[in-house]
């Protein structure tokens, strides 16, 4: 268990940070910009002066009143918005700089494999200058990895990294973690990202944690700043069932409700998450006929949120056993007098496969 | 040609300023590390203080010099309550004019070398398990190698090249003080013109020589302030 507690006080910015998460697998911080992310991690990795409180990380204080371990003895990877390769050295000259210094000794990765992992084998001979953002950025994760972290911390990795990179890159971020027995933080603002990577998420806003624990249900809590904007979405887990349709994958939620997505080239059974849009979603009394809104899907209101945001509200439903996040407008809300109990066909415009 | 006592001005001077610039290295690189990386309130006072040779008249730096090195002085009366020979009219002496007067020569490029490094290479490292010498010999040093060449041939040349400190605090011996300016000078005062050619023009083809590696190195741009 990772358990924090945590404050900084900066010059026009204060963090308050209390959150408890398992030490291991994926944990997600998504918040807008200036919410506190980078500073959240930052201080976890005790690369901030002044932060008070606690942190125990899987029973060792890393920060308990004012003694705080130093950023060399808690072992974490930090990969940086910026890859921030040593630029005096080769791409094999970084990766054996973290290797050298690696001290932890629970467990041993093997060079050969960190390469084949990240595709980094034609680099290694290339200055830091000869790379490209994407290059740099595997580069600067085969160095965190290579140092054997204890915990393992990236602060917007994609950022840098331009759009046919980015796939590329999530897709090999995946594989790593999978393969990884350390806990990860994962810092975002890209909705796709948390979806498709997080298993628990961490809420920001303002410096404050606003919700944390398993990635559905802090995604479910309707009362969240997240919930209440524009940028809310819901994540389903869903198999894969048939290829029948043109140009169309059928998949099936676990509560087997069936959902058409654009064809993908997965097989059959294959586990996949779905990334809905609450702005995606519509609600309407009786399923449309004819329409070409392919998905529509009967539900049940569950909440709305308190708060509305320029005349819209977030609807959470019920589909048979997910929830799903809706917006919709106030006027809608009235008109079709929902509340918690009544029952609805939600109309899904846009569904991305995140992975 | 040059004299017996030409040539051992000449071994003379090169003995200082390497010397000299050994000590300044060692002394400059903290120094210049802690200017690049402080927020103190001490930083401006400092950079001002370390900056003075720069726009001080080399005679009154040597004036006060001589003050404080003579038997009466702070610097003399600490030598000699601790059994030590007295700077005045010595190498040593030399030495520590030397290398004040040359301080901002190699501190300044260093400087700038070292405020250059982002920061963010310095915390990679850290997380890496660096700890700050580690980090220092590994990051900033390599990564600083065109400011410690600048440094070094400026530190060493503008050494090569004073009269006045030298003037006030080490006289005239031949083979002991003096050094290859003072030699010039002497020259020129007993209207030896020939001897005063020669070394004359090897000063100033070595000069030209060092500068134009200074400029050749740092081709992208280093600002170095002069007098």
């Amino acid at each position: 268990m990772i358990a924090a507690n945590i404050q900084l006080q900066k010059p026009g910015f204060e963090l308050r940070a209390e959150f408890e998460v398992p030490a291991a697998g994926v944990t997600g911080v998504f918040g807008p910009s200036g919410s506190g992310k980078t500073t959240l991690l930052r201080a976890l990795a005790g690369l901030e002066a002044g932060v008070t409180g606690n942190l125990v990380v899987s029973g060792a204080h890393w920060l308990s009143g004012s003694h705080s371990m130093s950023v060399q003895e808690r072992l974490v990877g930090f990969v940086f918005q910026d890859p921030c390769l040593f630029p005096h050295l080769t791409a094999m000259g970084n990766l054996l700089y973290a290797r050298n210094r690696a001290k932890n000794s629970s467990y041993q990765i093997d060079l050969e494999h960190v390469c084949e992992m990240l595709n980094i084998h034609d680099l290694l001979n290339r200055k830091a200058g000869l790379l490209s953002g994407g290059e740099r950025q595997r580069v600067a994760i085969g160095r965190a990895l290579l140092n054997r972290p204890a915990m393992l911390l990236l602060d917007e990795p994609l950022s840098a990294v331009d759009q046919g990179g980015r796939n590329y890159l999530i897709s090999i971020l995946e594989n790593i973690f999978q393969h990884i027995e350390i806990p990860i933080f994962y810092v975002s603002h890209a909705s796709d990202e948390i979806a498709r990577l997080a298993e628990n998420l961490i809420l920001m806003n303002q410096g404050r944690v606003i919700a944390h624990g398993e990635l559905k249900q802090v995604l479910g809590k309707i009362d969240t700043p997240l919930n209440a904007s524009d940028e809310a979405f819901s994540v389903l887990r869903c198999t894969i069932k048939s290829h029948q349709l043109p140009y169309l994958t059928t998949v099936q939620t676990a509560g087997g409700e069936v959902l058409q997505v654009p064809r993908q080239p997965l097989e059959g059974d294959s586990v996949v998450r779905l990334r809905i849009r609450a702005r995606d979603v519509s609600l309407s009394l009786q399923r449309a006929q004819e329409s070409s809104i392919l998905n529509i899907l009967p539900a049940t209101v569950v909440a709305l949120s308190p708060e509305i945001q320029q005349g819209t509200r977030t609807v959470k439903l019920d589909v048979a056993g997910d929830s799903l996040l809706a917006r919709v407008s106030e006027y809608s809300v009235q008109q079709l007098q929902l509340q918690p109990g009544k029952a609805v066909f939600a109309q899904v415009k846009s569904i991305s496969l995140v992975g | 040609m040059l004299s017996a006592d030409d040539l051992s001005a000449f071994v003379l001077t090169f003995q200082l300023a390497g010397v000299s610039t050994l000590i300044l290295l060692l002394l400059g690189t903290p120094l210049a590390w802690w200017l690049s990386q402080t927020r103190s309130r001490w930083r401006s006072p400092i950079e001002a203080l370390i900056a003075l040779p720069l726009v001080l008249p080399p005679t009154v730096l040597g004036f006060y010099l001589l003050l404080s090195i003579s038997p009466s002085g702070p610097i003399g009366s600490l030598l000699q309550a601790l059994g030590l020979p007295s700077l005045a009219f010595s190498f040593w002496g030399l030495v520590l004019g030397s290398v004040i007067y040359s301080l901002p020569f190699v501190v300044q490029p260093l400087q700038t070398a070292f405020s250059s490094i982002n920061r963010q290479l310095l915390e990679v490292s850290a997380t890496l398990g660096a700890k700050s010498l580690d980090r220092f010999l590994s990051i900033v040093l390599p990564m600083s190698k065109i400011g410690y060449v600048t440094a070094i041939v400026l530190g060493f040349a503008h050494t090569m090249g004073e009269f006045g400190v030298v003037l006030m605090i080490g006289g005239n011996i031949p083979g002991s003080t003096q050094v290859l300016s003072i030699a010039i000078y002497e020259h020129v005062e007993s209207l030896e013109y020939g001897q005063a050619h020669w070394l004359s023009g090897i000063l100033l083809v070595l000069s030209f020589a060092v500068l134009l590696v200074v400029y050749t190195t740092n081709r992208r741009g280093f600002k170095v302030s002069a007098p």
